[in-house]
């Protein structure tokens, strides 16, 4: 398996299929992880990542993660950052397999990545291991169930930076203890538009939890796409802040926008109408499209889809059309660079395509 | 009073001079003193006075910034990237990190959770922020029967430790400081 075979499949947390998923797009979790023998990537000589990335690919290598649910194939694939290109590296981080700051780095680095995309292990970001577990829908306990056996299975052969006051220790003290991060892909189309959406964000301030767009760290919400994720990772335990994610706070957010969903339904029927229909007027006529525009329509249609107002189209097609109309995705699809004017006419046909097929 | 040795002003400096284990002293008035050489004619402004004395002040009252021996990290680089530069640091700069991480972790002092099951002297060291110096080597699976003590008194550790972060928000204190006992006795015992 190899980058090529990814723009041909649809990944697990893709398919639009776990629970929640009416709001709930995907579930992470991830580790943040060191071995106690090597300086933290900033101080690491050039010999010493190189001696780390071989260590640490040739463990996740031998490695059985992923879904694998059905006897599926859990076989690892690893992709070296430093004999990659740009276009490629960004698609990784288009389907959420490593970090912007992943791609724009330099020297031995790489990523291990399972065949359904469930799994991917960074080595050599700003820890030395960034394990991640991804799912479709509200799944964060399997999201976790996996990330626990696979840091079991590493540290069984590595000996990770630990301390018992502190716990895991990391470069940068925000993610000591657990080293956990969960975060939950929130689609809030219904709380935007009535205005209720700056609510959310006051309670998650309250709560001290992050709330970040598509891409995480530094990116702006576009098309009503919302991160949540904690900002504490010491102090409680792991189960502690899944839970409290799990049973209280995303239940919490579903039910807000469920509600506000409902109102529009009942009291602006013909405004949410509108609303869908002009996204699909946009998505089926434009010629030009910038990937905005496109992820804001995408918005209103998935909520159409949602709430059944428009038939013959389904929820794993819209996510599959926000990833193929990202600018990798879309030259790689086309097998060549394209400027920013030319990605916009290439992206207008590919979803006029798209639509004409499903709709 | 000392007059001047050359005019007989009053003297107001007083030198004292060794040379071949034999000791004199020379007694000179201002002017007398400038002509010799003895003394510089002071036109220096008085704040550069100050800065002079503030900066020779600095230095005495700070003591010399304090820079991990294994990595060279120093905190004016930690302040300036977020990053520390290996786990050492955290052991360096315990002093300095604590706030910044009670900042960073709404006040959390303690790790709860999760403790890597191979156990090895690093971790036992706790407190202080000890991480081993031997490279890993410890062996697959090895330690992580569920009746090891050391596991055993690790999540015996992790418990209490919880239980007084509840105590502490409960303002229990009496029970606190029960916890904390037994929390140092454990630590103790770890070695």
């Amino acid at each position: 398996m190899n980058i090529d075979d990814l723009t041909r499949q649809t990944g697990e947390w893709m398919a639009g299929s776990g629970p929640e998923r009416e709001i709930v797009v995907s579930s992470r979790v991830r580790l943040a992880r060191n071995l106690a023998e090597y300086p933290f990537s900033t101080k690491a000589t050039r010999t010493q990542r190189a001696e780390l990335h071989r260590k640490c690919r040739e463990r996740l290598l031998g490695l059985g993660i992923g879904g694998g649910e059905g006897g599926k194939d859990r076989s690892v694939f690893y992709v070296d950052m430093d004999k990659t290109d740009e276009i490629d590296r960004q698609l990784l981080v288009e389907r959420h397999l490593i970090s912007r700051q992943h791609a724009a780095g330099d020297g031995a680095r790489g990523v291990a990545i399972s065949p359904d995309e469930v799994v991917s292990v960074m080595v050599n970001e700003e820890d030395h291991l960034r394990l991640q577990v991804m799912r479709s829908g509200l799944q964060l306990k399997a999201a976790w169930q996996e990330a626990d056996r696979l840091d079991d299975l590493l540290q069984e052969t590595m000996e990770y930076a630990f301390n018992n006051r502190w716990g895991y220790l990391t470069a940068c003290p925000t993610n000591l203890g657990t080293g956990l991060r969960v975060s939950v892909m929130l689609h809030l189309p219904a709380l935007k538009l009535t205005g209720e959406i700056e609510k959310v964000f006051r309670a998650a301030k309250d709560m001290h939890l992050a709330v970040r767009g598509l891409y995480g760290e530094g990116t702006e919400a576009i098309g009503d796409f919302y991160q949540i994720s904690n900002q504490t990772t010491l102090g409680r335990s792991e189960q502690e802040i899944l839970n409290e994610f799990n049973d209280v706070i995303i239940p919490r957010i579903i039910q807000t926008e469920m509600a506000a969903r409902q109102v529009l339904e009942n009291e602006q029927p013909l405004a949410l109408d509108d609303k869908i229909g002009r996204a699909i007027g946009a998505l089926t006529n434009a010629r030009l499209l910038t990937s905005e525009e496109t992820l804001f329509y995408l918005s209103h249609l998935r909520l159409g889809v949602v709430l059944g107002r428009i038939s013959g189209l389904d929820l794993q097609t819209i996510n599959q059309l926000f990833l193929q109309t990202q600018p990798a995705h879309l030259q790689k699809a086309l097998g060549k660079t394209l400027d920013g004017e030319a990605r916009k006419a290439a992206r207008a046909d590919f979803v006029r395509a798209k639509l004409k097929k499903t709709t | 009073m000392h007059l001047c040795e050359k005019c007989t002003k009053p003297a107001t400096v007083h030198l004292t001079e060794i040379s071949n284990g034999k000791r004199s002293e020379i007694h000179l008035c201002d002017s007398c003193a400038q002509e010799a050489g003895y003394v510089q004619q002071s036109h220096t402004p008085i704040n550069e006075l100050l800065n002079q004395f503030l900066k020779a002040h600095a230095q005495v009252s700070e003591p010399q910034a304090p820079r991990c021996s294994d990595c060279g990290m120093t905190w004016q680089e930690f302040k300036d990237t977020s990053l520390l530069g290996c786990p050492k640091d955290y052991e360096v700069f315990e002093s300095q990190l604590k706030g910044v991480i009670e900042q960073a972790q709404q006040g959390a002092t303690h790790h709860t959770g999760k403790s890597p099951k191979v156990a090895t002297a690093a971790h036992l060291a706790g407190g202080s922020g000890a991480v081993a110096e031997s490279p890993a080597g410890v062996a697959a699976g090895e330690g992580a029967e569920p009746d090891d003590p050391v596991k055993l008194r690790q999540a015996e550790l992790a418990r209490l430790r919880h239980e007084l972060a509840l105590a502490v928000q409960k303002e229990s204190y009496e029970q606190a400081a029960k916890l904390r006992d037994q929390i140092k006795a454990l630590e103790r015992q770890a070695g």
